[in-house]
């Protein structure tokens, strides 16, 4: 199936002419063979640090050594293959395992087994593989060397890479690391976008760092949705505008999923635009997909929603509305849920959107006065919810995901790569703290601003209605003083030279103390004890050193203004991973 | 819900309120006791948004929902149990249903009868393409002989 596709397949637009691209799909062998592990969907208490969990969690090794047995049980073929260490993770969806086989030459070699929950779809896991094996093992992103079945159960055998804990070493990180971090994340990010992979849940913990090696992989393709023109093949059928997976607001992550826009047309369509029919459904929903099954293409359809299912099943309408004086908000979906758009019977008649919107019996206009206005009625709260993707973790999802916009891109990736380099420019993370999505967009107006934010939402279609208008943060002044910092200096240059002997250039922009904040870099190097505090003399605030300030005390102002546009509140003006790449922050980066 | 009868509530401040343009959905919305603020004085690793909670020594202590035991505290994951012993509720893709407990579904006669069905021939198909570099073990004693790892 795949190998026919592969020949066949025509570029978009958007391909990079510098990018030479395989036609060829199983380059497997040619992975590179760096070792790597993958950590998917661990909250982050979970321990990833492979070498030292076992010891840390001597009261759960009777659990791990009960799931280790219950994988070779489930698997048996693994027995032959591997020797499994013990469990480096557990997400909504998987485990992950570490485990020692043998290659030629009885070389030992480690690898991390994913276990896959056993109700996924197969074609989800199908897409999944496929993710790793079009896009993985090179530019940072994790590759696949094989793959057992038995019945439902699935095992991903991917190469190990012992890697950091980003809270651990947040504290420790030279700002030249953390350029180098954001430099690597964004080359990942620009590989999968290539091939039209959404990854959904970029973030610290699915981006394994190995600081020793200098060595990265972007991971977890579980919750991934293809962009329309995605490589990945299996993509296109996972679904548009459906729940896919979520679980309830604790520690895993959510999950959910839906279609995706086009990267090339950043502009995003309305959702009743983008209504058409799916034009795989048929084939899709039969039991057997057959090779070298292509889709037929909407020539004038650039953004196709592949709704599947009936709307009906999916946009919920309200239970009967009780008028209290405190109106609690209404739970939105907040069981697990994870459909994809797989179909048990063929289906005859192909949905072309028609009467989609009287769903459920809803009357289709059912206007009221409360449209951005501070109120809410029995007519409003009657209309059914609106399902878009929200896959991922709330911390990191970009305000278009937060407000359920259903068209959604790869964009949602650079917010979130924004998120993890607000965090490193900050020392802070998680950075966010919201257990739900609308305070996880409250957090964002705190430092994006409440006007702003509204603005960029009408843009993607939607109102958005704050009781308090709060001003947008300085970026610089707000990482700094997060940093535990209050001296700046501007490189005006907007590059980075590392070199210790440069002259500061004269602070600017920062409404303080000018002169003690010189005097403080002067003295920088001499500074031997963290966390010092000294009088700044005529300022209130204090000046806090570190030993050695591992070039935090030089960020320069293209490092804040590559931060403003990954945390660009419209989607459709975000930068992209590859524009990102050739900001002026990275000149001079070791490639 | 009938519109026969309009009901309306006012909402209380502080709150957001979400919706589409058109109308066409219901709104969403949050009405919190407090905006948030950043909060500068939480020490560093600590979010800005972290909740500080007096404890009953009196002293601040950082409200952490997302406490890493990998950290420096060392703390036990109060909330931990081991899979076995918890119900893992969900949704099946594969059944297209809800679950209240993991196992349970995936004992069940119909998700059984799918787990050794031909759907899996998507995965199998990819599965065939993959060539495998490692050795099959013999008690331990790695053969030195190349085998395919497919079942």
């Amino acid at each position: 199936m795949l190998s026919k596709c592969w020949g066949q397949w025509t570029w978009p637009v958007n391909i990079m002419k510098d990018h030479r691209l395989e036609t060829t799909l199983y380059k497997i062998k040619q992975l590179n063979a760096r070792l790597v592990m993958e950590a998917i969907h661990l909250d982050e208490q979970s321990p990833l640090n492979a070498g030292n969990s076992f010891k840390k969690h001597e009261s759960n090794k009777k659990g791990a050594l009960t799931d280790i047995e219950k994988l070779y049980q489930a698997v048996p073929q693994l027995a032959n293959v591997f020797r499994i260490k013990g469990k480096i993770g557990e997400g909504t969806f998987s485990s992950v395992y570490l485990a020692i086989g043998h290659v030629r030459g009885g070389r030992e070699e480690k690898v991390a087994l994913k276990h896959l929950i056993p109700t996924s779809h197969p074609i989800r896991i199908a897409a999944e593989l496929q993710c790793l094996i079009i896009a993985g093992g090179q530019d940072n992103v994790m590759g696949v060397k094989y793959c057992f079945r038995k019945n439902d159960h699935v095992v991903i055998v991917m190469p190990y890479l012992e890697h950091e804990s980003f809270s651990d070493i947040l504290d420790s990180l030279s700002f030249e690391e953390a350029r180098n971090y954001m430099f690597n994340l964004l080359k990942a990010l620009k590989r999968i976008h290539h091939f039209g992979i959404v990854h959904r849940d970029v973030k610290p913990s699915n981006f394994l760092y190995n600081r020793q090696l200098q060595q990265f992989a972007l991971v977890d393709f579980g919750l991934a949705q293809g962009t329309p023109e995605t490589k990945v093949e299996l993509l296109k059928v996972i679904p548009s505008e459906t729940q896919q997976r979520s679980s309830a607001y604790n520690r895993p992550p959510l999950t959910v999923g839906s279609q995706v826009t086009s990267p090339t047309s950043r502009q995003l369509v309305h959702q009743s635009a983008t209504k058409t029919a799916n034009k795989r459904l048929s084939s899709i929903s039969q039991t057997q997909i057959k090779q070298g099954h292509k889709r037929k293409e909407d020539a004038d359809c650039h953004s196709v929603q592949r709704s599947v299912f009936g709307e009906k099943n999916f946009n919920v309408r309200s239970s009967a509305f009780q008028a209290r004086s405190t109106v609690k908000q209404p739970r939105i979906m907040d069981i697990p849920v994870r459909k994809l758009s797989v179909k048990k019977k063929a289906i005859s008649v192909v949905n072309n959107g028609l009467g989609k919107k009287a769903a459920s019996g809803t009357p289709a206009h059912l206007t009221c006065d409360c449209y951005a206005k501070d109120s809410i009625c029995s007519i409003c709260l009657s209309r059914r919810q609106q399902i878009a993707p929200r896959a991922g973790t709330p911390g990191f999802r970009a305000p278009e995901v937060l407000t359920k916009c259903p068209n959604q891109t790869t964009a949602i990736d650079m917010w979130s790569a924004g998120i993890i380099f607000l965090s490193l420019l900050s020392g802070r993370y998680p950075f966010y703290k919201a257990s739900d999505d609308l305070t996880a967009l409250a957090q964002i107006m705190t430092i994006r601003g409440s006007r702003e934010t509204i603005q960029a939402a009408k843009t993607f279609g939607k109102s958005i209605l704050c009781s308090k208008e709060i001003p947008a943060q300085d970026l610089k002044k707000l990482c700094e003083r997060l940093r535990g910092k209050t001296t700046s200096f501007d490189n005006s240059a907007g590059d980075v030279q590392m070199n210790p002997s440069q002259e500061f250039a004269l602070p600017i922009g920062i409404g303080n103390a000018s002169d003690s904040a010189l005097q403080a870099s002067k003295k920088y190097t001499q500074y031997q004890k963290q966390s010092t505090h000294e009088d700044g003399g005529k300022e209130k605030k204090t000046i806090q050193k570190l030993p050695e300030s591992k070039g935090w005390d030089r960020v320069p102002n293209s490092a804040y203004d590559l931060l403003d546009k990954l945390l660009d509140l419209s989607p459709a003006t975000r930068i992209t991973a590859k524009d990102a790449l050739l900001h002026p922050f990275f000149r001079n980066v070791k490639q | 819900g009938s519109a026969d009868q309009k009901v309306k509530s006012k909402l209380k401040n502080p709150f957001l309120k979400v919706e589409d343009r058109r109308c066409r959905y219901r709104p969403f919305y949050l009405q919190l006791s407090s905006f948030p603020v950043v909060n500068y004085s939480i020490p560093r690793p600590c979010s800005p948004f972290d909740v500080e909670k007096k404890n009953a020594h009196g002293q601040k202590q950082i409200h952490n929902k997302q406490r890493n035991p990998t950290n420096s505290d060392r703390e036990k994951r109060p909330n931990h149990v081991p899979p076995k012993h918890k119900r893992r509720k969900g949704y099946c893709e594969c059944c297209m249903k809800k679950y209240d407990d993991l196992h349970a579904h995936v004992e069940s006669e119909q998700h059984q009868a799918f787990a050794k069905s031909s759907q899996y021939q998507v995965v199998d198909d990819i599965i065939s393409k993959f060539s495998c570099d490692f050795l099959e073990l013999r008690e331990n004693t790695p053969k030195v002989k190349r085998r395919k790892c497919n079942v």
